[in-house]
């Protein structure tokens, strides 16, 4: 049996963006065979996901949370990867690391120990926002521009596709995107969200083997 | 000296470009305590050279510099 592991806070607005865009992955893992290690809310902090990475030694590991170059967060902040501590931690994995700029400086060291892959951003992670879809970010028409790419890369790791394949596919779509609303007049804000979406689309990289898959 | 001319140079051009941004537009970018921010805040950002606002400068100048480059076409 394999396991993907995931780290879902939500904490604040933009966690649970992620938190709700993540559902969808949890359903097709379980279609897709995997044993599901959900670490979410709360239970996103540092001992239990260290813990799990330890006891179960997942195939797959989503985080959603903030970062910076050298860490992931879970709830509330709290470091659970560090570059400087514990990037051993994700060696012999393949990890999708949904937070800013975290392919940086972490996604390099914890290649040097051992990972197998490890996506994510070196720049920040930027998300759009309708104003007019506050209680529900599953409505939320901007939004989607930013974290279905995300999700399409997600879902084909999950699928079994190499590590190349998934981040060209969410790539792909983030150029059609960024196509989209560079031109269209459909909203008045469309322009003004392209350079953020042009910014996470420049920052997705792959650390490591592209040809891998779980 | 010419490099500081510079940044600033690029610095007024951002500023310029989130000026004429609807009041509308909200964006997450980095920690921020996780909160979305409008047109005013980034200009903020971008005027107290905090390391959001440099990351802002970044974002705008790539994409008009992928967009020189023929990324659209």
């Amino acid at each position: 049996m394999k396991y993907v592991l995931f780290s879902r806070p939500k904490h604040d607005i933009t966690m649970e963006y992620l938190y709700c865009y993540s559902k969808e992955l949890l359903k097709l893992s379980e279609s897709c065979g995997f044993y599901i290690i959900d670490n979410e809310k709360e239970s996103a902090n540092k001992k239990n996901i260290v813990d799990r990475i330890i006891k179960q030694k997942p195939s797959l590991i989503i985080f959603n949370g903030h970062g910076s170059p050298k860490t992931i967060c879970g709830h509330k902040n709290e470091i659970i990867i560090s570059s400087d501590e514990n990037a051993n931690l994700l060696s012999n994995v393949i990890t999708y690391s949904l937070s800013c700029s975290s392919a940086s400086k972490l996604g390099p060291e914890a290649f040097k120990q051992g990972a197998i892959a490890f996506v994510g951003y070196k720049y920040d992670f930027a998300i759009g926002k309708d104003p007019d879809s506050e209680a529900s970010p599953r409505r939320d028409k901007i939004a989607r521009y930013f974290l279905e790419p995300s999700n399409i890369l997600a879902s084909n790791l999950i699928q079994g596709k190499t590590v190349k394949y998934s981040v060209d596919k969410a790539k792909e779509k983030m150029r059609d995107s960024i196509s989209y609303l560079s031109t269209t007049q459909d909203f008045p804000e469309a322009i003004h969200y392209a350079p953020y979406l042009y910014g996470n689309y420049a920052g997705l990289v792959i650390i490591g083997n592209s040809e891998s898959s779980v | 000296m010419e490099d500081n001319k510079n940044k600033e140079l690029e610095r007024e051009i951002v500023i310029e470009r989130l000026k004429q941004t609807p009041p509308s537009f909200k964006i997450s970018l980095g920690l921020n305590d996780g909160k979305f921010m409008n047109r005013d805040e980034l200009i903020e950002e971008v005027k107290n050279e905090s390391d959001i606002g440099d990351e802002i400068i970044n974002i705008q100048l790539s994409y008009l510099r992928a967009f020189k480059k023929g990324f659209f076409s």
